[in-house]
């Protein structure tokens, strides 16, 4: 479609103009501080390639667990016919999207502290200041996104479908596995990877839980504490490219999962 | 031999619908269709029968078994939807095998079996092909087959035709009738459309406010003719509607005895009757023809019209100002004759009066085929 440059048009392209700018500016801004033969050096520093291994893999670690106990639950969310006390549980799954992840990573710390019933049972499992505890943290705050977005995903199914197959014999986990997953694939593809993310860059549960070790965000956070903005480019760096590829992933799904509604939709 | 029986089937809604009690019998040699309103029930009805609803109470008798707190799945129960609900990513092939239950997949049997039933509804050339891009039509042949492959016990069809364009609904709507009298099941099909009743019909059931309102095979209500389209009663209105179709009020059913050169001669009754088309010899073949299509004549005329029927006029009715309706026997079935008043007058036709009626081999439109019966 052409834009044709008038009345609306212009408000619409300035206002979007400076909304870009204000995201991308300090990306160029970054380059400033980008010194090559530095750079390379930093990245390879123990300290940052552990950071980035660390946080690539708690990030996939705690977006598993949301697959396993996430997506069932969006399923729930979904399908089961309204109950009593239903919005409550709506409203519970979206607590550690709204909450402040400090917040969150002191109610975590109630759970899983050093004086809670779960560490007096475990006594041999550490909880806290430990890769278990970066998971737990990471999982709890990138929950909302998965099951709010594989919810969404499934409510997009129309019902039919899932009769059909049982009206065919299948019964109601055959259903789900051969109809309802298939056709919500799409949606809960683009939870999960905004689940990865959001574990990915997340620091204030984390730093409760588990200030060590160091995932990349924590890394981010302490090299500017030491040496400034420019002792912190090579893990900022990092961050990005990891970023940039779960967004490219998350683009082209979400290319499909239109494609699939339009399909969805006859 | 199936039956399915129906015994004070009842289901209560939040909003206040009620449906039933429901007593309803069909047998494995038996069409019924569910006529009604929106909101009357019907699909209630069929979600009832097919498990996906739990009735508040009564029960459902398949072969005098009680199968009311049967799982959906364990029912084996064909059911086709509005929509043709085929399964998005899935192909045609495997939408059709869905319902395959595993332990037959690998029947050496089972590709011969959808072959031949692909064949049956002609839509072999389909097999391999996305769903995404086929026509209305070949969607719900695809659904039909995937129904049919699992060779139900009972058949359900909701709205089967609803979403057809006119031409592939005229056809399917004829063609449906063959595939699902060859499979011997009780078959309930629930629709709104008319039409659908002269096509498929065996027995009739009319469905108002969850409650049957008529119930009758399809020759008697045809034999009928005490309906008003102006009646209040809703009931009346829906069964004098069917009569009435847009297609016509006159429907006469005959055995086709030649069929040759695009033109078939069937005989309704007594008489010989010409209509357009090919139709199988020893079928049997149910037309319609508008009232406007029959001319009256006093005595016999040479005219290009192929069918001349002898009749005795019964009743007159004013249409409206310039018009009547003149409601006539001939052999045995009746006729509607739609004609001016001022013809009316000119010709002399009274109540009581001997007439000619007369329509081209262009007029009647065959609405139903039936295959011989096997002897």
């Amino acid at each position: 479609m052409r834009v044709r440059l008038q009345g609306f048009n212009i408000i619409i392209i300035v206002l979007s103009g400076i909304a870009l700018a204000y995201v991308a500016y300090p990306l160029v801004t970054l380059m400033v501080f980008v010194e090559p033969t530095m750079l390379l050096h930093a990245i390879l520093r123990p300290q940052l390639t552990n950071a980035f291994i660390l946080s690539v893999f708690s990030a996939t670690a705690s977006t598993f667990l949301l697959c396993i106990f996430g997506i069932p639950l969006s399923y729930f969310l979904a399908r089961f016919e309204n109950f009593p006390g239903k919005f409550i549980l709506r409203i519970i799954v979206i607590v550690p999207l709204v909450l402040p992840p400090l917040a969150s990573g002191a109610l975590l710390l109630g759970v899983f502290g050093p004086y809670s019933p779960i560490v007096k049972a475990f006594p041999a499992v550490e909880f806290t200041q430990s890769v278990l505890g970066i998971i737990i943290a990471q999982t709890y705050v990138a929950s909302p996104f998965i099951i709010l977005a594989s919810q969404a995903a499934f409510e997009s199914v129309d019902e039919s479908y899932e009769n059909i197959a049982r009206v065919l014999g299948k019964t109601r986990i055959e259903t789900f596995f051969r109809v309802s997953l298939p056709l919500a694939k799409t949606g809960i593809v683009v939870g999960l990877i905004l689940s990865w993310v959001r574990a990915i860059g997340e620091l204030g549960a984390t730093m409760m839980m588990a200030y060590n070790p160091h995932t990349i965000s924590i890394q981010i956070f302490e090299d500017n504490a030491i040496g400034g903005l420019r002792n912190a480019v090579p893990d900022i760096i990092l961050a990005i490219v990891l970023s940039l590829i779960a967004v490219f992933v998350f683009y082209i799904t979400r290319r499909r999962q239109r494609q699939d509604l339009l399909r969805l939709r006859w | 031999m199936v039956e399915l029986e129906l015994v004070n089937l009842t289901k209560k809604f939040v909003g206040g619908f009620r449906l039933g009690p429901l007593n309803l019998k069909v047998n494995d040699d038996q069409i019924l269709v569910i006529i009604g309103p929106t909101g009357s029930g019907k699909t209630t009805v069929l979600n009832l029968i097919s498990g996906l609803l739990k009735p508040d109470g009564g029960s459902i008798l398949v072969d005098g078994r009680d199968i009311t707190s049967v799982p959906v799945e364990r029912r084996n129960i064909g059911y086709t939807f509005q929509n043709p609900s085929l399964f998005p990513h899935m192909n045609v092939y495997e939408n059709i095998i869905f319902g395959i239950k595993k332990k037959w997949k690998h029947r050496n049997n089972n590709d011969v079996d959808i072959n031949n039933l692909l064949e049956d509804l002609g839509i072999s050339y389909l097999t391999h092909r996305r769903i995404h891009g086929l026509s209305g039509g070949e969607m719900q042949k695809v659904s039909l087959a995937r129904m049919l492959i699992t060779k139900p016990k009972i058949i359900l069809m909701d709205e089967p035709l609803a979403h057809l364009d006119t031409a592939t609904k005229r056809k399917l709507r004829i063609e449906m009738r063959h595939i699902l009298r060859r499979q011997s099941a009780p078959t309930i099909c629930v629709t709104h459309f008319e039409d659908d009743v002269y096509a498929l019909a065996d027995s009739v059931c009319v469905l108002q406010s969850g409650i049957v309102e008529y119930s009758s095979k399809l020759g008697s209500l045809m034999m009928t003719r005490q309906y008003d389209s102006n009646d209040k009663d809703s009931t009346s209105r829906l069964l004098s509607n069917i009569l009435t179709s847009i297609q016509g009020n006159n429907y006469l059913e005959g055995n086709v005895i030649k069929s040759l050169g695009g033109i078939t001669t069937f005989k309704a009754g007594s008489t010989l009757l010409e209509t357009l088309g090919n139709y199988n010899i020893g079928s049997k073949v149910g037309i319609l023809i508008r009232p406007e299509d029959i001319i009256l004549s006093k005595e016999i005329v040479k005219t290009s019209a192929r069918n001349v029927l002898r009749s005795k006029v019964v009743k007159i009715t004013k249409y409206d100002a310039a018009i009547v309706d003149v409601f006539m026997v001939a052999d045995s079935f009746h006729l509607t004759s739609r004609i001016t008043e001022e013809a009316r007058a000119d010709l002399q036709i009274h109540q009581g009066d001997e007439v000619f009626a007369m329509f081209k081999a262009s007029s009647p439109q065959v609405v139903r085929e039936e295959e011989k019966e096997e002897e």
